[in-house]
């Protein structure tokens, strides 16, 4: 990691003028290249299983610990054009694989590191940019040719490739949160016809306390808010039929400033008794449905419930939950299968969703409403996270949505690699003899290419403490044997068969990964002006 | 690695130099509840920028109330609120325990031993010495004799501030504690420790502190001619105002005629007053209300020897609505539109009665088979009434716990020695870099019995190898292992079956604390990097246009 000959003086908090006012003198690519770098270094310490967590200091003075490199980056608030790049790398194979946005900057540092040695040496970035897309060709090619088709039957392939997301999370201890993954993702799919997933359809719930073994997946809804009490209406249902309403129960408004004038003090009875009467009407016309769970959108302009309704409600025993939000209106539906209604006069039975228990539970941290024993289990399901301090349950959320995500590349693409740095290095060495049937220039990039690719390993063994020169080099000679499925083992220190070792994770991302990296590379080699538009 | 052009608008270290400043910050934390550790622990006295005082022995208390800005620190100041909320003791223990973990997981670093390693070994040890908490000294209640429960509470107590009278204190606590046990419809017994009111009333002294056998509300009666003691009370709870009736917001009454004006008068008076006539007639002679009543709604009341109290906490209300089967209304409309007073919303109870109580009055619902009691301590100060508080506080959850979890372990550091041993035993047979961290994990462990024995004056060094004789005794040989239950004694300066003298905490305390503390230790050691990030200057227009 020798720093390119032409770095600006090392600065802690630069100011803007660094990349406006002097650009013109500087070479634009080295100050990209740098800047870049400098993000998948500090970075890099995260990688792997062995990897450690960063601790970003908001300026609101939040913290946020996290080994997540798509989420320390997006909180880093970086400045520079070229490193807000490599952040947005990191976000994209977030989105295409959900997994490896570690790996994807770090790659991408790795090629930046090996573009400014070829162009220290005079070679045109074109050129460059040309040799990467042959070698990334050839590089996917060989990854193809490594992996081992998967089908979505094999569930015990699925929590190990799960579990290989996890083992850099600081949740890794806990084994549950791996086939929690896939039985989320295997319920709300068909594992004949799937071809994507929509993890929309998997919600996930945090609430503080317990342990993260106690996170559960259930096959049902789970609030986070309480049944009403303000009445003492009934917390446990059993045969639910719910309801979902999207009007209010209150006394109703016009949307013109009005008066009521009262000039006989008969009428005042009148006018007092009308509020209770109309909302009377309506919980009579809820309560005449069947229906006894009464699940109320938030409303901003009205109260969507008042103390009356409520009353009324918990006498027909109905148990109610309020503050539901509209954008948890189709998850809702979706699961218990029930119609949303916004108006009083089509609440009818058969708009009515049902379940087996409706049941608000304790825990230390306040009560949640669970709906269980839903007609047909398999369209949506809810994952409850639990953990013992706010960091760690963010980041078991942050994990489980990582290894959701792995699940869902598989479904994507039914394809196995192996882990522990074995693709890379086999990539490294299979791109490296290509380079050999090459010639000229483009022959001597397609290899810094290569070389640029055990970044992943070296980094994998110097995070886990192990000697990273003795450790690569021997994986070297281990593939040039033939054995093109070993990888390190962080656990044992030492090269093993990864496969053997149930380190695999799916080929989309290592794909994904290389080419996200590579095009990104090509993209920055190609700027050579910055200009600030005002 | 930490001086490169990483153009972000904050400052970042990294490596060992982060690591050693979050052991700093956090070992600063951990001196500050050190010396209040243990029996002979101190109190602090903690002011706040507007000069209130609290004077506490209390972790948490104490770390919640300084005003801690150092992000490492601020987990160990969430670890021990956590511990507060799932356990209610100990809260200190686990902050000592977590800061001496990651002492020696930093030298242990500077011997260049790499983090991962370590954090591997303290997990496998934490696993362990849970393993061996429950397989080897939790010892179940049942085998006790049956005052082991008393002992509990006077564990819990002994470093407070009512040590001195924790005889008279954990008799209280006891049987308030069997007064409120439930049985929910799972079958399960519960202990609410909601349902019991703690009142502080200035005066007196700490000894003349009472259990009432019913709930105690801060409140008065409504006004002085309504009767101050009711037998066989029926009691209505009500959660809405009693005064004159008042028109909506955009209802207006126009009079037309002087005449008019009389009978509307009357009008808003009797919607009130029909009201309360459908309170009085179904039978109640209380009325509770969380809101108020007027003047006039008052009358009423006197006149038909009614007792009200209005202002009443809506928490209290619903608290004895539940233990005397009654229902807080919070409106009296019923099903056809019209207004009624359902009598099954009535409570029972064998008598409401005013009490007068140093200088304050008190409405005591009294109750003598339902599940309801109150503690009203007295004491000298309003500091040591606070500190009495959190103490009585803190024996109920531990008494809970220990009911609920039916395994207690020896207290006075003979868990932690005992495990210490064992650690030590396992860590030797690994072959690998673990074994460091395991010993490390182990000795750690011993900062208990150590700032036990630091805290009493006494010479920590002497007595904490003694005590690790007894144990490494009790698992060798197996003729010696009652020997397993030895802690501190640390008025006599020795070491003694804690089993035996009564020193007990539940096991899941014990069980907690170490997990806890060690997940802390953890989550601060995985860091390597801080990043700081400024806050963000006000928007200028000269800021505009720029970083795109």
């Amino acid at each position: 990691m020798s720093a390119p000959a032409t770095s600006a003086p090392a600065k802690m908090a630069p100011s803007r003028s660094d990349f406006d006012e002097k650009e013109k003198e500087k070479d634009v690519r080295t100050s990209n290249i740098v800047a870049a770098r400098a993000v998948a270094d500090a970075i890099r310490t995260s990688l792997g299983p062995k990897g450690m967590d960063k601790m970003i200091i908001s300026p609101n003075n939040e913290v946020l610990i996290s080994n997540d490199g798509a989420t320390i980056l997006q909180n880093l608030e970086l400045r520079h054009p070229a490193a807000k790049m490599l952040a947005e790398l990191a976000k994209a194979q977030d989105i295409e694989a959900g997994d490896g946005t570690t790996s994807v900057c770090v790659i991408a540092g790795s090629l930046l590191g090996a573009v400014s040695q070829l162009m220290g040496k005079g070679i045109h970035p074109s050129i460059i940019s040309e040799a990467f897309n042959l070698a990334l060709n050839k590089s996917l090619e060989v990854l193809v040719s490594m992996s081992v088709p998967v089908s979505l039957t094999d569930r015990v392939s699925l929590v190990k490739s799960a579990t290989t997301s996890l083992n850099s999370k600081v949740v890794s201890q806990y084994t549950n949160l791996a086939s929690i993954a896939v039985d989320a993702v295997l319920s709300v799919i068909n594992p004949a016809t799937a071809i994507n997933v929509n993890l929309k359809d998997i919600k996930l719930i945090k609430k503080l306390g317990g342990t993260i073994e106690d996170t559960e997946l259930v096959q049902g809804l789970v609030f986070d808010q309480t049944a009403s009490h303000t009445a003492g209406g009934p917390t446990r249902i059993q045969n639910a039929k719910i309801g979902l309403i999207q009007f209010c129960l209150s006394a109703p408004k016009t949307y013109m400033d009005n008066n009521i004038v009262v000039s006989d003090y008969s009428k005042m009875d009148k006018v007092i008794k009308e509020e209770p009467k109309l909302i009377l009407e309506m919980c009579r016309k809820i309560q005449k449905s069947g229906c006894n769970v009464l699940l109320v959108q938030k409303s901003i302009l009205r109260d969507a419930v008042n103390d009356l309704s409520l009353h009324y409600l918990a006498k027909l025993k109905i148990l109610v939950i309020k503050d539901i939000e509209r954008d948890d209106i189709e998850f809702i539906c979706n699961t218990i299968g029930c119609q949303p209604v916004a108006n009083i006069d089509s609440f009818t039975a058969d708009k009515l969703g049902k379940a087996d228990l409706v049941e608000e539970v304790g825990t230390s941290d306040g009560k949640i409403v669970k709906i269980t024993g839903i007609p047909n289990p398999g369209k949506t399901v809810t994952v409850l996270c639990r953990g013992s301090n706010k960091l760690v349950l963010d980041e078991a959320e942050r994990s489980l949505h990582d290894a959701l995500c792995v699940i869902r590349s598989l479904v994507k693409k039914k394809f196995l690699i192996a882990g522990g740095g074995a693709p890379e290095i086999e990539v490294s060495q299979q791109v490296t003899a290509y380079s050999k049937t090459l010639t000229g220039i483009t022959s001597y990039c397609v290899r810094a290419y290569a070389e640029a690719l055990e970044i992943i390993p070296y980094t994998l063994a110097e995070n886990a403490g192990l000697h990273p020169i003795s450790i690569v080099t021997e994986l070297r000679n281990k593939h040039a044997q033939g054995e093109i499925n070993s990888g390190i083992n962080v656990r044992k220190g030492a090269i093993t068969n990864i496969l053997q070792e149930n380190v695999v994770q799916p080929l989309l991302v290592s794909t994904s990964a290389l080419t996200l990296a590579t095009e990104t590379v090509v993209m920055l080699l190609k700027i050579d002006d910055i200009a600030t538009a005002r | 690695m930490s001086n490169k052009v990483l153009m972000i608008d904050g400052d970042r270290i990294s490596g060992n130099e982060v690591r050693a400043q979050n052991v700093l910050a956090v070992t600063a934390i951990a001196n500050i509840v050190k010396t209040s550790f243990g029996p002979i622990g101190l109190d602090k006295m903690l002011i706040d920028n507007i000069g209130s005082i609290v004077v506490t022995n209390d972790g948490a208390t104490i770390l919640q109330k300084i005003d801690i800005e150092h992000p490492a620190a601020k987990i160990l100041v969430q670890l021990s609120e956590l511990q507060d909320q799932e356990v209610g003791d100990g809260t200190t223990t686990v902050v000592i325990l977590a800061a001496e973990l990651l002492k020696r997981a930093n030298e242990l670093v500077a011997r260049k031993v790499h983090p991962t390693v370590i954090i591997s070994g303290f997990r496998l040890a934490c696993t362990e010495a849970i393993k061996y908490i429950n397989e080897t000294l939790a010892v179940k209640v049942e085998t006790l004799p049956k005052d082991f429960i008393i002992n509990i509470a006077k564990t819990s107590m002994s470093s407070k501030t009512i040590n001195d009278d924790s005889d008279f204190f954990s008799k209280i606590v006891i049987e308030a504690i069997s007064r409120v046990k439930t049985i929910d419809y799972k079958g399960d017994v519960k202990y609410p420790i909601n349902a019991i009111n703690i009142l502080k009333a200035h005066g007196k002294s700490a000894k003349e502190s009472i259990l009432v056998e019913g709930y105690a509300l801060n409140c008065t009666v409504a006004s002085e001619g309504m009767p101050k003691r009711i037998q066989g009370a029926k009691i209505a709870f009500l959660d809405f105002n009693l005064a004159k009736t008042k028109m909506k917001l955009g209802q207006k009454v126009v009079v037309t005629n002087v005449n008019d004006l009389e009978a509307i008068r009357d009008r808003e008076n009797d919607i009130v007053k029909e009201r309360i006539s459908l309170i009085i007639k179904s039978g109640a002679n209380v009325v509770l209300t969380t809101k108020g009543i007027d003047d006039l709604c008052l009358k009423y009341f006197v006149e038909a020897g009614c007792m009200a109290v209005r202002r009443c906490k809506k928490e209290d209300l619903k608290r004895i609505a539940k233990a005397c089967g009654g229902t807080v209304l919070i409106t009296l409309a019923n099903l056809e539109g019209e207004e009624s007073f359902d009598t099954t919303a009535l409570g029972v109870a064998d008598e409401v009665v005013q009490e007068r109580l140093a200088d304050d009055e008190l409405i005591i619902v009294k109750n003598s088979n339902k599940k309801l009691a109150s503690i009203i301590l007295r004491g000298a100060n309003e500091l040591m009434l606070d500190e009495m508080e959190r103490s009585i506080h803190d024996s109920l959850c531990i008494v809970k716990r220990t009911l609920e979890s039916g395994t207690v372990v020896p207290g006075g550091g003979a868990v932690e020695s005992a495990l210490s041993i064992y650690l030590d035993n396992i860590a030797a047979t690994m072959g690998s870099r673990k074994q460091l961290a395991i010993s490390e994990f182990a000795e750690s462990l011993l900062v208990v019995p150590k700032q036990l024995a630091v805290n009493a004056a006494l010479d920590a060094s002497d007595l904490v190898s003694k005590l690790k004789a007894y144990h490494h005794a009790a698992q060798t040989d197996p003729s010696k292992k009652s020997y397993a239950y030895s802690g501190l004694d640390l008025f006599n300066n020795k070491v003694r079956n804690n089993l035996e003298a009564g020193v007990l905490e539940p096991a899941i305390a014990k069980i907690k604390c170490i997990k806890f503390a060690t997940e802390s230790a953890i989550t601060i050691l995985r860091i390597d990097d801080k990043i700081t990030l400024n806050p963000r200057e006000q928007q200028g227009g000269d800021h505009e246009g720029h970083g795109h």
